[in-house]
C-alpha cells in the first residue's frame, strides 16, 4: 500500500527540484565542469529524478516487484535500440 | 450499458464486447482481408507470367506488391490468430472474458476500420508503393506524393493503436484471470504461445507506432527525419526492423501454439519436453529483439554490429530446433489420427522447417550479399510466415465445431489440404528455383519464365483451395451435423469441457484446477463481507485482494454490450481519413509575425473530416468514461507474478511499458541522427531557462497530482478538487511556455520545422517533433484531468480513488519523459 504522507511526497518534491536545478548548474557554470562531466552529472541527476518519480509518485516502491521488472525490461529494450543503432554508425 | 441483442441482429455485432463474438468477428474479417490480399497476389503473379508484362502499370504493380504485403502481414495473419486467441484464451485459462471487454471490442473495430482506410487509400490518388518495408527515403512525399500513401500509413498507425490495446488486454487477462490452481506453467500451449506473442507485441509494435508517427510527421507536417542526409534512411531501417524481426515470430507464434495443441490432440500424447518447449518459446521471444540488423547487412552499418547479430541470428535457430524435435518426437510416441486439422498442422511443420533452413542462409553476412533483394527472400519468408500460418487453417477446422456448434465435412477438409499444399509448394518452391529473379521487379531473365508460369498456376490453385474451405464451412454451418461438446478423442484444454458453442458466460460453475484437474465449483453467491475472509483471501498465497472489495458485483451481471468501442473507432477512422489530406488542403503564407501569417484553405473536405473526427473522438471518449459498463475481475484467480496488483492498474503499467518504447524510439532517433551529424557539432537550439522553468512546472504538477490522490483517499472533496485544478493550471502553464518558446524560435530566431539558421535543419525537426509529441501527451493528460475534475465536482472518487491514481501514473510518466527531454534539447 502506497504512503499517504504529504510530508514524504513534499520531501521528494524538494529533492526533484534540487536535482533539476543541478542539471542547469552543470551546464551554466562551465568554468567548473567539462562538457563530459556536465553530461555525466546531468544524466545521473536525470536517472535519480526518474527513479524518485517512479518509485514514490508512481508508487512502484510499494508495488509488486514484478512491475519494476516489467518497466526495467522496457527501458532495457529502449536503451538497446539506442545503443546498437548509434554504435552501428560509428 | 445496453442489453446484448440476439446473434441474428446486426446491432449485436456492432455492440458486442463478449470475447467469443469478438473472436468470430476477428476471424471472419481476417478471412475477408485474406481474399483482398490474395487477389492482389494473383495480380502480381499474372504480371510475372512473362518478363515485363503490363497487366498492371509499373506504379500499380508497386502498389499491389506493397499493399499485398501490408494486408497479409497486418490485416490477415495476426488478426486470424487473434480471432482464435479472443475466443479460446479466456476459455483455456478459465476466465469469464478478457480483462477489458470494451477495450477488446475497440481493438477489433480499430483493426477492421483501419483495413477499410487502407482500401480507401487506393482511391486517394493511389496508395503506397514502397514495398511493405516502406524503406526511407522512398516513403517520404518527394518520392511517394499521393494522399493515398499518407492514408495507408495512417491506416497502419490506426491498426497499431488497436493492437496496443489488444496487447495490454491479453497481458492483463492472462496475468490476472487464470482459474484457481492454474499456474503459468500449467497453461495450455496455445495460451502460452499467445502470452509470448503479446509480450513481443508490447515492445515491438510500440517501435512501429513510433516510426509510423515520425513518418506521418514527415508526410503531414513536413518534417525531414527520413530525408535527412544525417542517417535518415538508416534510422528507418533500425526503427522498422527493431519491430520487423519480432513481427516474424508475432505472426508465427499463434500458429505455433495451434500446432502444439493439434499435435497433442491428434497424436493422443502429451507434448514431449513440454517444459523445455515453454522455455524455448520464452528464449525465442527475447532473442527476437537481438537480431534485427541482419535485415540491414547490405547497408553501411559497421561490421562489428553485423557480425554480432549474425551470431545472434544463428543462435535463435537453436530453441526453434528444440521445438521442432519436440513436435516430431510427440508424433513418434503417439498414435496419429490424420484428420484435416492435423494435416494442416503437420503440413505447417514441414513448410516451416523448409522456411527456417533457407533463412539460415540469409542470416550469414556473406551469403546475404548474394541472396538479399532476390526471390530467395520472397520464397523464404512466405514459407516461414504463410507456411507457419498454415497451422491456423488447421486451427480453423479444429475449433470450427466449438465456434459454430456444427461439424465440418471431413472429406472436403482433406481435399482442401491437398489442393492447398500442392498450390502452396508450386507457387513458393518455384521461387526458390528461380531465386535469381530480382525482388519487387516484374522484368526478369526469360530463362526463369517457365518457373514463374508454374508459380502463377500454383498461385491460382492455392487461391482456389480457400474457396473449398469457405464452401465447407458455409455448408456445414447451414446443414452440418451438430457438434458434441468434444468431437475429438483426446484433448487437454478446457474449451472442450463446455457446450459447442459455449454459453455467453462460458461456465456453469467456477472453473478450478485446485485439485489438479478441471472441476466446476458451485458456489452460493457471497456478499462482500463474506468475501473478505473467504474465497478471495485463499488465492495466490493470501495476497491482499482488497481491490476486489471495490467491485460490488454481487448484485450485478457483467456487461456484454457497448456501442462506444465502435463509435470511438469510427471517430478515429474519420479523423485519420481527414488527416491524410490535411497537408494538401492548406496553403500557408509565411511572414515575419504570427499575425501576418496567412492560411488559405484550398480544399475544405479533409479539414472538415479532421474536425468532425476530432470532436467525435473526444465526445465518444467522454461517453465511454461515463458509461455504466461492468467488468469485474475474477473473484478467485491465479495472478502470479502480479499478485496484489489491481486489474486496471496492471493494464496501465503494461501500457506505460509500451509507451517507454515509443518515447525511447523518438529519443533514440534524436541521438542517432545527432551522432550521424557529429555530436559536438550541435548546440542547443533554445535557451535553457524556459526549459528549466517548464521542468519546475511539470515537477510541481506531479506533486499536485499525488496530493490529489492523497486527498481523494482521505475523502476530502475540496482537497481533491483544489489539486486537480492546480494540476490543470500547471499543465496549461507548461503548454503556454512551450508555445511561447516555439513562437520565439520561429519568429524571432528563424528556426522552423525545416529551417535552422544555426546548423542542420534536421535538428530543428527533431526538436519540434519530439517536444510536440510530449506536448500532445500533456494535452491528453489535461483532457483526462478535466474529466476527473468534473466528476470530482459531482462527488466522485470519494469512495473509490483508483481513477485518480491511474491518471497519476500517466501524468508522472509524462513528467519522467520531460526529465530526459530537458537536457537533450536544452542543455546538451
Amino acid at each position: 500500500m502506497a504512503s499517504d504522507s504529504i510530508k514524504l511526497y513534499a520531501l521528494v518534491y524538494v529533492a526533484l527540484v534540487g536535482l533539476a536545478t543541478s542539471k542547469f548548474v552543470f551546464f551554466e557554470f562551465d568554468q567548473f565542469f567539462t562538457y563530459e562531466q556536465a553530461f555525466a552529472g546531468t544524466m545521473g541527476a536525470a536517472a535519480l529524478k526518474g527513479a524518485l518519480i517512479v518509485g514514490y509518485y508512481q508508487h512502484l516502491k510499494w508495488e509488486n516487484r514484478s512491475l519494476t521488472y516489467l518497466m526495467a525490461v522496457a527501458l532495457a529494450f529502449a536503451l538497446l535500440l539506442m545503443a546498437a543503432a548509434t554504435y552501428s554508425i560509428t | 450499458m445496453s442489453e446484448l441483442p440476439p446473434k441474428t441482429s446486426v446491432r449485436r455485432w456492432l455492440v458486442t464486447t463478449n470475447h467469443k463474438d469478438v473472436g468470430i468477428l476477428y476471424t471472419v474479417t481476417a478471412l475477408f482481408f485474406l481474399i483482398m490480399g490474395g487477389m492482389l497476389a494473383l495480380l502480381i503473379r499474372l504480371q510475372m507470367w512473362e518478363p515485363g508484362a503490363q497487366v498492371l502499370s509499373g506504379i500499380a504493380y508497386n502498389e499491389a506488391v506493397t499493399t499485398h504485403g501490408l494486408i497479409m502481414v497486418f490485416w490477415f495473419l495476426s488478426p486470424f490468430g487473434f480471432g482464435f486467441a479472443n475466443y479460446f484464451v479466456p476459455l483455456q485459462i478459465g476466465a469469464d472474458d478478457l480483462a477489458f471487454p470494451r477495450l477488446n471490442a475497440l481493438s477489433y473495430w480499430m483493426f477492421a476500420l483501419s483495413g477499410i482506410l487502407m482500401g480507401i487509400s487506393y482511391f486517394q490518388g493511389g496508395t503506397l508503393s514502397t514495398g511493405w518495408t516502406m524503406y526511407a527515403p522512398l516513403n517520404v512525399p518527394m518520392y511517394t506524393p499521393s494522399l493515398g500513401s499518407t492514408g495507408a500509413i495512417l491506416a497502419l498507425a490506426m491498426f497499431v493503436i488497436g493492437i496496443t490495446a489488444s496487447t495490454v488486454n491479453f497481458l492483463t487477462t492472462i496475468h490476472h484471470s487464470r482459474a484457481e490452481g492454474m499456474g503459468l506453467m500449467d497453461m495450455p500451449l496455445f495460451t502460452w504461445s499467445m502470452l509470448a506473442t503479446v509480450y513481443m507485441m508490447l515492445f515491438a509494435f510500440a517501435a512501429l507506432l513510433a516510426v509510423a508517427l515520425i513518418l506521418l510527421s514527415d508526410r503531414i507536417l513536413g518534417s525531414i527525419y527520413f530525408s535527412a542526409t544525417e542517417g535518415g534512411a538508416l534510422l528507418w531501417g533500425h526503427l522498422f526492423w527493431f519491430f520487423g524481426h519480432p513481427e516474424v515470430y508475432i505472426v508465427f507464434f499463434p500458429a505455433l501454439g495451434v500446432m502444439l495443441e493439434l499435435f497433442q490432440s491428434f497424436s493422443g500424447n502429451r507434448l514431449v519436453g513440454r517444459k523445455w518447449v515453454i522455455i524455448a518459446i520464452c528464449l525465442i521471444s527475447i532473442q527476437s529483439f537481438l537480431v534485427w540488423t541482419h535485415h540491414m547487412f547490405l547497408t553501411t552499418i559497421n561490421l562489428e554490429v553485423k557480425t554480432l547479430m549474425m551470431a545472434t541470428s544463428i543462435g535463435i535457430s537453436l530453441p526453434f530446433d528444440l521445438v521442432v524435435f519436440s513436435l516430431i518426437y510427440t508424433l513418434i510416441k503417439g498414435r496419429i489420427r490424420f484428420t484435416t486439422p492435423f494435416l494442416f498442422a503437420f503440413g505447417a511443420l514441414l513448410l516451416f522447417i523448409l522456411g527456417g533452413i533457407t533463412g539460415v542462409f540469409l542470416g550469414a553476412i556473406v551469403l546475404d550479399y548474394e541472396f538479399r533483394g532476390t526471390y530467395w527472400v520472397v520464397a523464404h519468408f512466405h514459407y516461414v510466415m504463410f507456411g507457419g500460418a498454415t497451422a491456423l487453417f488447421g486451427g480453423a477446422y479444429y475449433w470450427f465445431p466449438k465456434m459454430s456448434g456444427k461439424m465440418y465435412d471431413e472429406f472436403l477438409g482433406k481435399v482442401h489440404f491437398v489442393v492447398f499444399f500442392i498450390g502452396f509448394n508450386a507457387v513458393y518452391f518455384s521461387m526458390f528455383l528461380a531465386w535469381e529473379t530480382p525482388r519487387r521487379v516484374f522484368d526478369y531473365d526469360p530463362a526463369f519464365q517457365s518457373m514463374h508460369r508454374f508459380g502463377t498456376i500454383g498461385a491460382f490453385v492455392l487461391g482456389l483451395s480457400f474457396f473449398i474451405m469457405f464452401y465447407n464451412f458455409a455448408k456445414s454451418y447451414v446443414s452440418g451435423p451438430d457438434a458434441p461438446d468434444n468431437p475429438w478423442e483426446y484433448t487437454r484444454t478446457a474449451e472442450w469441457a463446455v457446450p459447442s458453442p459455449p454459453p455467453l458466460e462460458n461456465w456453469g460453475g467456477r472453473p478450478s484446477y485446485a485439485s489438479g484437474k478441471l472441476e466446476f465449483v458451485s458456489e452460493a453467491l457471497t456478499t462482500p463481507d463474506d468475501d473478505h475472509d473467504g474465497p478471495a483471501a485463499a488465492t495466490d498465497g493470501g495476497h491482499g485482494e482488497d481491490h476486489i472489495e471495490s467491485y460490488p458485483y454481487w448484485d450485478k451481471h457483467a456487461s456484454h454490450a457497448s456501442i462506444w468501442p465502435f463509435a470511438l473507432s469510427l471517430a478515429t477512422g474519420i479523423f485519420f481519413f481527414g488527416l491524410s489530406g490535411v497537408a494538401s488542403s492548406f496553403d500557408i503564407t509565411t511572414a515575419e509575425t504570427l499575425a501576418g501569417t496567412g492560411i488559405t484553405v484550398s480544399n475544405p473536405v479533409y479539414p472538415i473530416f479532421t474536425a468532425i473526427g476530432l470532436v467525435g473522438l473526444i465526445w465518444t471518449a467522454v461517453k465511454w468514461g461515463l458509461e455504466d459498463f461492468y467488468a469485474p475481475p475474477m473473484e478467485i484467480a491465479e495472478r502470479w507474478p502480479f499478485e496484489g496488483v489491481e486489474k486496471v492498474k496492471l493494464g496501465m503499467w503494461f501500457f506505460l511499458a509500451s509507451d517507454v518504447i515509443v518515447f525511447g524510439a523518438f529519443i533514440s532517433a534524436a541521438v542517432f541522427i545527432r551522432v550521424a551529424a557529429g555530436w559536438y557539432t550541435w548546440e542547443p537550439l533554445t535557451d535553457s531557462l524556459p526549459g528549466l522553468i517548464n521542468t519546475f512546472v511539470l515537477l510541481t504538477s506531479s506533486f499536485t497530482v499525488i496530493l490529489a490522490l492523497v486527498y481523494a483517499r482521505r475523502k476530502s472533496r475540496a482537497g481533491l478538487i483544489a489539486n486537480l485544478v492546480a494540476t490543470m493550471l500547471l499543465g496549461f502553464t507548461f503548454l503556454s511556455i512551450k508555445l511561447w518558446e516555439w513562437h520565439h524560435e520561429i519568429y524571432d530566431v528563424g528556426v522552423t520545422l525545416t529551417q535552422n539558421s544555426h546548423g542542420d535543419p534536421v535538428q530543428a525537426t527533431i526538436y519540434y517533433v519530439t517536444t510536440g509529441l510530449h506536448g500532445i501527451h500533456v494535452v491528453i493528460g489535461l483532457l483526462i484531468a478535466g474529466f476527473l475534475l468534473v466528476r470530482a465536482w459531482n462527488g466522485a472518487y470519494q469512495e473509490d480513488s483508483r481513477p485518480v491514481e491511474y491518471f497519476g501514473l500517466y501524468w508522472h510518466f509524462v513528467d519522467i519523459v520531460w526529465v530526459i527531454l530537458f537536457p537533450l534539447f536544452y542543455l546538451f
